[in-house]
């Protein structure tokens, strides 16, 4: 009875205890359950009640639980609870049990920075020098976390503070890697080995430039450290480029003079990123003046190598022409930048300490010397472009003078170069049936061509041969050097113009392309592709690209295209990216029921860029979203601008196809309106979208800027047109005409007479001048009636599309490109066709004609069509449409007699083709072929 | 473990002399130790490399082969810039190449440095039977104008690797003696270890990527 009441009272007590400290008083028997009753107070440092709990208990302190198999040692020591730490030590923990991972509580408590755990651990005999699995000890945690005060401690217990991981890794390897200035120099201190490898032979240097550590590398570099590369050639400076870490190079190359070449070197290492290679250098130019100048005459030193190999045949053209362009773009980039800026280290020039400036001067008057070149000593004193601003002008000044010295030897070989094409070219010329030396350079090439394959053996004296076999024409030796000429003149075009004001060529280059005309056009002709792959300033300076127009324009139209987009888009960011996230702000909401108005407005309202970047349209109160529907937006709107409540276009004599009104003026806001025009014209084009609109053939040649003719007129008044025709085709001299250079127009009801030029009323249209006539009463009638439309046409059209590139078309495929390739039914075409002066459907010559056109690709038919009709399209209804000069006229086919060669021809305003009278079948293909490539552009008087 | 701050030196080298002499042959020998069968006049200037060990140093040679035929000289000229030696090359079988070696001498002292190494050699000592020039009087010519002489075969390859090694030596050493500053431009020597990694790769890689070799 008293044992049981005994009893009770402990059990009460215990009960009161419990409920007094909210928690179990007493721990349970099995280990498992008591470790997680004790895990949370140990984790909280109640080390009372984890003292009192463990007073009498059984518990095993050493025992591990949990996935990690971890002791509450371990658990004490990751969360500082220094207390229970102490008493755990004090009960017989094992101050050095490992985890699954092989981590002792020292290495947790170094890991997290648990200074005073450390100390009771290592006051306990814990080991400093065990790994854990990964080979990982204590320093090396505090290594990685940069606890400097903490390592300062244990390093003194450390019996090796090179103490390696896994991996071949030091506590030095991971401080220097990230960045721990005091670690790095604590460890030093204590003895560590500032070259030591890892496994990879990557030293303490390696890891700190690595990720751009530089003070780490400063510290490193003035202790001491090697410039040592890894087990597979990687050195420090290869990764600070790959990183693009600048600051670290520039410490690389303040302890390493020697660097700075190998930096200058990289440039010719495709492998290496050239965004980043340009960072780095971008930054080292800017330490200072001399290092900037420095940096452009290594640059310009590697470049001109380069150049030179790019010139020598044996080298491989693709990777000498990249390598040489890109140390060129990386050259302009940097002096562009110009030297650092004025209050850093520009005093350099004036404080006596001219040498480097005198030093470029030097050579650059001896290069000067040893060319002999008569144009460096002009260069010397032609005016030259100076900047506005007198403060820089200095620095610009003996970089011009200076830096670009070394390239000069480039351009001078290149120069010889051309002069050297140009006499052979002369030669041939001159002398194209004999040969013996007017060829000798293209028989050779031809020779070392062939020998490339044959074996034959020869013997030295025939090798060394002097007498070489001769051939006709001297075309190979251009073809194998142009390409790399035209390549260094590339480079030349960018150095020049880094040296002028955006936007401006250089007048160097300019009398450098006069001087060589003859050769680079002949380049050009013999392979346009040139044009799409060096020259490309002919884009950025008209007054150039007029030279090569003829050649270009000969160039197949899907090539031009290609190049067209390729040229627009070039700057434009992620062009390939498809899925663009559209901001919610740059969507266009249009009003379907006020398509014009609304479109203007939100136009008006977005910028340029935004909407070159992509356009993303939604109607008011609708859901769909995307291609569809820009593309839906771009097909109403177009039909919108030329609908006739607006005013501003007029349809043509035909009503296929329109033209400015020149009344348009009575809608007052008329001139914004064809700005807005322009703009969704340009805007289509731009991004490939197809409009719903066929202008006349004079206003497309307006968007092109190339004048009209009197044929253009036909389309608005086709009766007038054949009157000029006729003046042109008969002698107007007998029939008293007594025409002057002035119309008679009707303005407001009142006649006035407006003189075609000045004093036009005053002079006589004769035989000899009424082609000038004709070509003034066209402009006035085509261009001068609408000029102002035109030019607010033009200015929208601009801001998306620049002329220089919109001027590789005609009027034809500008057509194509902005209203895209006409579907055409051959079937309705042959039904509706007619046919004169002894054709007939049986004819041998029809039947061959029809094979023909369904065998043509659906381009060459809508040549056929446009070179017959002049316009591309099917009008609205099929060919039984087809409208003349007057009134319904059908697609006819004339007979005409065959003579050897002779083409088709066509009368445009009868839509009349006369088709020769051909003797086959394929050569009735291959004229009417030749016909369609040649002649769909431009009129011939027939 | 490669240290890569070894001293290493690159030198531009030019073979010069009149057409037919076996100019390309020589340089073709020097660089892949063969013959070149089928060889023909060079073209404006061909380009070669090779590194060697000279007394202990790394020396890459860059090595220009200019065209020997007269309409090229305005071209080749423009490459004598910086050449820190010179391969100044005649026909022992020709005469009249021999004539020529005081233009050619003239162009290398005038327009390239004045300090620039340069190494006589008789090519074609294979054909011996048609000698035109004897070994005698072109050492003569070669003491007269302070030059090296040496007969070479680039068909036997006689005589050639110690003829650029000759002249790479005697440039190494005018550096040690201070005769020559590799520092000042133009000496046409330069510092570098652009090329290292392909010294670490066997030897026959190394010839291989000599096409996109971008010393």
């Amino acid at each position: 009875m008293e044992r049981a009441m005994e009893q009770l009272n402990v059990q009460l007590n215990r009960l009161t205890r419990s409920l007094r400290r909210a928690r179990t008083v007493e721990l349970p028997e099995d280990n498992e359950t008591a470790v997680y009753t004790l895990m949370p107070m140990v984790m909280a440092d109640q080390h009372r009640s984890v003292s009192e709990l463990l007073l009498n208990s059984k518990f095993d302190v050493n025992y591990a639980f949990g996935r990690v198999k971890r002791s509450l040692l371990h658990i004490a020591a990751n969360c500082g609870s220094v207390e229970c730490l102490v008493l755990l030590l004090k009960r017989g923990a094992n101050p050095n049990y490992q985890d699954i991972s092989g981590c002792t509580p020292l290495h947790l408590a170094a890991r997290n920075g648990q200074k005073k755990c450390m100390g009771k651990l290592l006051e306990y005999n814990a080991d400093v020098n065990i790994c854990n699995n990964e080979g990982l000890t204590a320093i090396h945690w505090l290594a990685v976390n940069g606890r400097t005060e903490l390592l300062h401690d244990l390093v003194q217990h450390v019996s090796n503070v090179d103490v390696e991981d896994a991996m071949g890794q030091t506590a030095l390897h991971v401080a220097c890697q990230n960045g721990h200035k005091t670690t790095v120099l604590c460890l030093l201190d204590s003895g560590a080995d500032i070259n030591r490898p890892n496994v990879s032979g990557a030293t303490p240097l390696y890891f700190a430039c690595s990720h751009g550590q530089r003070d780490t590398a400063q510290i490193l570099l003035s202790r001491g450290a090697k410039y040592l590369a890894d087990k597979n050639g990687v050195t420090p400076l290869d990764l600070c480029v790959q990183g693009g870490y600048g600051e670290t190079c520039e410490i690389l190359i303040q302890h390493h003079g020697r660097l700075f070449q190998t930096l200058v070197q990289m440039t010719q290492n495709e492998d290496i990123k050239e965004s980043m290679l340009r960072q780095v250098l971008e930054h080292v130019s800017q330490q200072s003046d001399n290092h900037y100048q420095r940096i452009l005459t290594s640059l310009a030193e590697v470049a001109t190598t380069n150049g030179h190999k790019l010139l020598s045949l044996s080298s491989s053209f693709e990777a000498q022409m990249k390598s040489l362009l890109r140390i060129v773009r990386i050259f302009c980039h940097v002096f562009r930048l110009g030297p650092s800026s004025p209050n850093n280290g520009n005093d350099m020039g004036y404080n006596g300490n001219k040498t480097p400036r005198s030093q470029v001067f030097k050579r650059f008057r001896k290069a000067e010397l040893s060319s002999g070149s008569p144009k460096c000593e002009a260069r010397a004193d032609c005016p030259r472009y100076k900047p506005p601003d007198p403060a820089c002008s200095r620095p610009v000044q003996w970089m011009l003078a200076g830096t670009d010295a070394p390239l000069e030897l480039l351009w001078h070989s290149l120069d010889e170069w051309l002069v050297l094409i140009s006499t052979e070219l002369d030669r041939t010329q001159k002398n194209p049936s004999s040969s013996s030396s007017s060829s000798e350079i293209a028989s050779l090439l031809l020779k070392q061509r062939d020998s490339e394959h044959s074996k034959l053996p020869s013997v030295l004296d025939q090798a060394m041969g002097v007498e070489v076999e001769v051939y006709p024409d001297g075309e190979d030796v251009i073809s194998m050097t142009a390409n790399r000429l035209s390549a260094v003149i590339q480079a030349f075009y960018m150095c020049c113009s880094c040296q002028m004001p955006q936007g401006m060529t250089s007048p160097r280059f300019i009398e450098f392309v006069c001087k060589h005309d003859e050769v680079l056009k002949c380049f050009v002709s013999r392979n346009p592709k040139i044009i799409f792959n060096h020259f490309h300033f002919l884009l950025e300076c008209p007054e150039l690209m007029s030279r090569f127009m003829h050649i270009i324009k000969g160039q197949p139209f899907k090539d031009r295209s290609e190049w067209f987009y390729e040229h627009l888009l070039a700057g434009q960011p992620d062009t390939d990216m498809v899925h663009r996230p559209v901001n919610e702000n740059d969507i266009l909401l249009i009003h379907r029921d006020s398509i014009f108005r609304s479109s203007c407005e939100m136009v008006s309202k977005s910028t340029n860029e935004k909407l070159k970047q992509g356009i993303a349209v939604r109607f008011h109160g609708e859901e769909g979203m995307g291609q569809g529907v820009v593309r839906e937006w771009f097909d109403i709107l177009s039909n919108e601008i030329i609908n006739p409540d607006y005013a501003l276009f007029t349809q043509s004599a035909d009503g296929t196809t329109f033209q400015p009104n020149s009344n348009s003026s009575v809608n007052p806001d008329h001139l914004n309106y064809f700005r807005f025009a322009g703009q969704i014209l340009g805007l289509a084009l731009y991004h490939r979208q197809l409009v719903n609109i066929y202008f006349t053939r004079s206003f497309y040649k307006h968007i092109l800027g190339i004048p009209v003719n009197y044929q253009d007129v036909s389309s608005i008044d086709p009766e007038y047109a054949k009157n000029l025709q006729w003046i042109l085709d008969n002698d107007i001299s007998d029939l008293g005409l007594e025409l002057t250079f002035s119309v008679e127009t009707d303005v407001f009801g009142a006649m006035e007479e407006v003189p075609l030029k000045p004093g036009g009323t005053g002079i006589l249209v004769t035989q000899d001048n009424k082609a000038e006539y004709v070509q003034l009463v066209t402009e006035l009638r085509m261009t001068r009636a609408i000029q102002p439309q035109i030019n607010a046409f033009l200015q929208g059209f601009h801001t998306f599309i620049p002329p220089s590139l919109i001027q590789l078309f005609d009027e034809y495929e500008l057509e194509l490109l902005l209203s895209g390739m006409p579907e055409i039914d051959v079937q309705d075409w042959c039904r509706n066709t007619e046919y004169t002066s002894g054709y007939d459907p049986q004819d041998p010559v029809i039947q061959w004609f029809w094979v023909v056109v369904n065998s043509l690709t659906q381009e060459e038919r809508v040549l056929l069509l446009q070179f017959v009709t002049g316009s591309s399209r099917v009008p609205h209804g099929g060919f039984a449409f087809l409208m003349g000069g007057s009134g319904l006229q059908k697609f006819t086919i004339a007979a005409v007699p065959y003579t050897s060669n002779l083409l088709p021809t066509s009368s445009t305003c009868i839509n009349m083709l006369k088709l020769p009278e051909y003797p086959s079948q394929e050569v009735l293909r291959d004229r009417l072929l030749v016909a369609l490539h040649c002649g769909s552009y431009g009129y011939t008087m027939a | 473990m490669v240290a890569l701050i070894a001293k290493y030196f690159l030198f531009k080298f030019l073979v010069i002399g009149s057409a037919g002499t076996g100019k390309s042959c020589l340089l073709h020998q020097f660089i892949e130790n063969k013959f070149k069968q089928d060889s023909n006049h060079t073209i404006g200037v061909e380009f070669g490399s090779r590194v060697v060990n000279v007394g202990g140093k790394t020396v890459k040679l860059q090595i220009w082969d200019t065209a020997g035929q007269e309409r090229f000289r305005s071209v080749t000229r423009s490459y004598y810039r910086g050449a820190a030696g010179a391969l100044l090359v005649y026909d022992i079988t020709s005469r009249e190449t021999y004539n020529a070696l005081t233009n050619w001498l003239t162009d290398a002292r005038t327009l390239a440095s004045p300090n620039i190494v340069i190494i006589l050699c008789g090519n074609k000592k294979d054909l011996d039977a048609d000698r035109e020039v004897t070994f005698l009087e072109a050492s003569r010519f070669a003491q007269e104008n302070e030059l090296m002489f040496l007969e070479t075969s680039a068909l036997t390859g006689e005589n050639v690797e110690e003829g650029f090694l000759k002249c790479a030596r005697t440039i190494l050493n005018k550096i040690d003696s201070g005769e020559l500053d590799p520092e000042r431009m133009g000496s046409g020597i330069q510092y570098g270890d652009a090329s290292l990694r392909q010294l670490r790769q066997p030897r026959g890689a190394a010839t291989q990527n000599k096409q996109q070799c971008n010393c």
